[in-house]
């Protein structure tokens, strides 16, 4: 009988210790945890029904169509997907190719100028986003300060229009996600081992062969972590294009935000562009996640 | 001697690419802060040295109250996410109960997608419970985008945390009180006081959701600063950045300092 478990006093306290740290846990977990059901997860049930509802020029009607999809797929929208993925793909690719040298750079220094070095990066990465997107528009203007330098040195013969175009708003969003690119990067670099750097030139690998045969495998962690810290919010940005760019090319952040905000509302069209969005996210990091993925398990073979 | 050349040219270009992205990351927000101080109702040029623009800031009523908000919104959503925070950490890292990884992953959901879809989520969810936007909304907003930030910092902070102290403050007789209070609390006091930090410091950049959740009337600075760019009142903007660059640089300073007192005092 002393072999059964239930017969074990001992296992019976141990059961009771165990629902007790249980209930414990729940406790402290049930406050995050609601608050994030409640005003996470419900917010998105309801986005997903008025996806489906007749919109108003106020509010919704509440009556079943699939009017609101049917439009997002036409091509004026698509257009719009269209634009906003290839924002977001050219901000992450100059943001590495800006941030890779940088951290690089800062990664190597030497320890004491590291630190001072990274404040360099942190404090813009800390400056309000909408205050950087607003000293762009003073520098970019079109009687603005880069113009009047260039008028002054008698480079240009007339002020460059720059200031709402959709290079004004690629300049801004690689300036405000750069930080986002540099910080993962330092963090991968900083801990790579230059040993197998020197190793590789001492047995004849040249620069060039070393970095893309060693640095750049070995800091793919930094870069897929960079990747999705830019690539993500730029393409649902709003404030950079509303603020810098023009009209005429809108992105989906914009459209998705005019939808909600302006009348006539259309809360449908704005639910069903967004559930889009948020599968194309979902997309992106499902393929970030198997390429990680594959790139681990060829490292263990 | 190519090798050579070639690793100097390697470490020259690095330099050169430092050198640019800084002053790429430096031009504007020096320009805006120069322009702060001058003496001209538009940018064309500089018209002189001012203070001008400080004193119209200080007797800007919208501004003031704008500012007021966004630190009460700061302040209480700092201390109701971080609070949450640490709850959450301590419950996920105290046992492991069921669903506790569903838990964990429903934690970073709102960090990896866009903020707007936060945004649009919410502003939606007040229309369906036909809540008044205002302050209230504004504030549960942002708690719901901190808290997920607090419990992460707060969490990484206990997963290095040494549990032969605990079994042996338990061995010597402790109380379960006692040991959270003196061994595992000044542990994760650091994690806390970086979690509270980060919720503060989200807390008065974010413009987007707040755009979405914030009724008329209810202005933080990034709406008010966005609203006066499209109303083109831009010289106590130009003085409004400064100081509000001037206090990030302080953060910035500060918390170093911070963070070194309390790695110092553990």
């Amino acid at each position: 009988m002393k072999n059964l478990p239930s017969a074990n006093p001992n296992y019976a306290l141990q059961l009771a210790t165990e629902r007790r740290k249980n209930f414990t846990s729940w406790i402290l977990t049930a406050p995050a945890l609601l608050w994030l059901i409640f005003f996470f997860l419900v917010p998105y049930l309801i986005v997903i029904i008025y996806s489906f509802l007749t919109a108003d020029i106020y509010d919704v009607k509440f009556e079943f169509t699939l009017d609101a999809y049917r439009q997002s797929f036409t091509p004026a929208y698509m257009h719009t997907f269209y634009l906003s993925f290839r924002l977001a793909l050219l901000t992450t690719l100059l943001c590495l190719l800006l941030g890779f040298p940088v951290a690089y750079y800062i990664a190597r220094a030497k320890d004491k100028v590291k630190n001072n070095l990274l404040i360099f990066i942190i404090i813009p990465f800390w400056t309000n986003l909408i205050i950087r997107i607003f000293s762009w528009r003073i520098f970019l203007a079109y009687n603005g300060v880069l113009n009047n330098l260039l008028l002054g040195l008698g480079l240009i013969s007339k002020p460059l229009e720059i200031m709402r175009t959709d290079l004004a708003v690629i300049l801004v969003m690689v300036y405000v996600y750069l930080p986002y690119m540099i910080l993962p990067l330092y963090s991968v670099l900083e801990k790579l081992d230059w040993t197998l750097l020197n190793a590789a030139m001492d047995l004849g690998a040249n620069e060039v062969k070393s970095f893309f045969r060693i640095t750049l495998p070995l800091s793919k962690e930094g870069i897929f972590a960079g990747g999705l810290l830019v690539f993500i919010p730029a393409l649902g940005s709003y404030l950079i294009p509303q603020l810098v760019g023009n009209q005429r090319s809108l992105y989906l952040g914009q459209v998705i935000t005019y939808k909600v905000k302006n009348i006539p509302r259309n809360w449908p069209m704005a639910s069903a562009l967004s559930l889009t969005l948020l599968l194309i996210v979902a997309l992106f990091l499902l393929l970030i996640y198997f390429l990680y993925r594959r790139g681990k398990f060829r490292k263990q073979v | 001697m190519k090798h050579c050349s070639l690793g100097r040219f390697f470490k020259g270009m690095n330099l050169t690419v430092f050198t640019l992205v800084m002053v790429f990351l430096y031009i504007p927000i020096l320009i805006l802060i120069i322009f702060s101080f001058n003496d001209a109702k538009i940018i064309t040029g500089w018209k002189g040295f001012t203070f001008k623009y400080y004193i119209l800031l200080l007797e800007n009523k919208t501004i003031l109250e704008a500012f007021r908000n966004t630190m009460l919104i700061a302040g209480l959503s700092t201390l109701i996410s971080t609070i949450l925070g640490v709850l959450g950490a301590l419950g996920l890292e105290y046992h492991k109960f069921n669903g506790r990884k569903l838990f964990s992953a429903l934690i970073y959901v709102p960090l990896v997608i866009p903020d707007i879809l936060m945004g649009v989520s919410l502003a939606l969810l007040f229309n369906f419970t036909r809540v008044n936007t205002g302050m209230l909304t504004v504030l549960i907003a942002h708690i719901t985008f901190c808290v997920s930030y607090t419990i992460i910092v707060i969490r990484s902070r206990l997963e290095g945390f040494d549990y032969s102290l605990v079994e042996a403050a338990m061995d010597l007789g402790a109380k379960p009180a006692t040991i959270f209070w003196k061994i595992k609390f000044p542990l994760i006091m650091p994690g806390i006081i970086a979690a509270a930090l980060l919720a503060f410091t989200l807390s008065i950049d974010d413009f987007i959701i707040t755009f979405f959740t914030s009724g008329r009337g209810f202005d933080t600075l990034p709406i008010y600063v966005e609203g006066a760019i499209r109303r083109g009142t831009i010289t106590t903007i130009n003085s409004l950045s400064t100081i509000m660059i001037g206090l990030t640089l302080l953060l910035v300073v500060t918390t170093k300092r911070i963070r070194k007192i309390v790695i110092s005092s553990l």
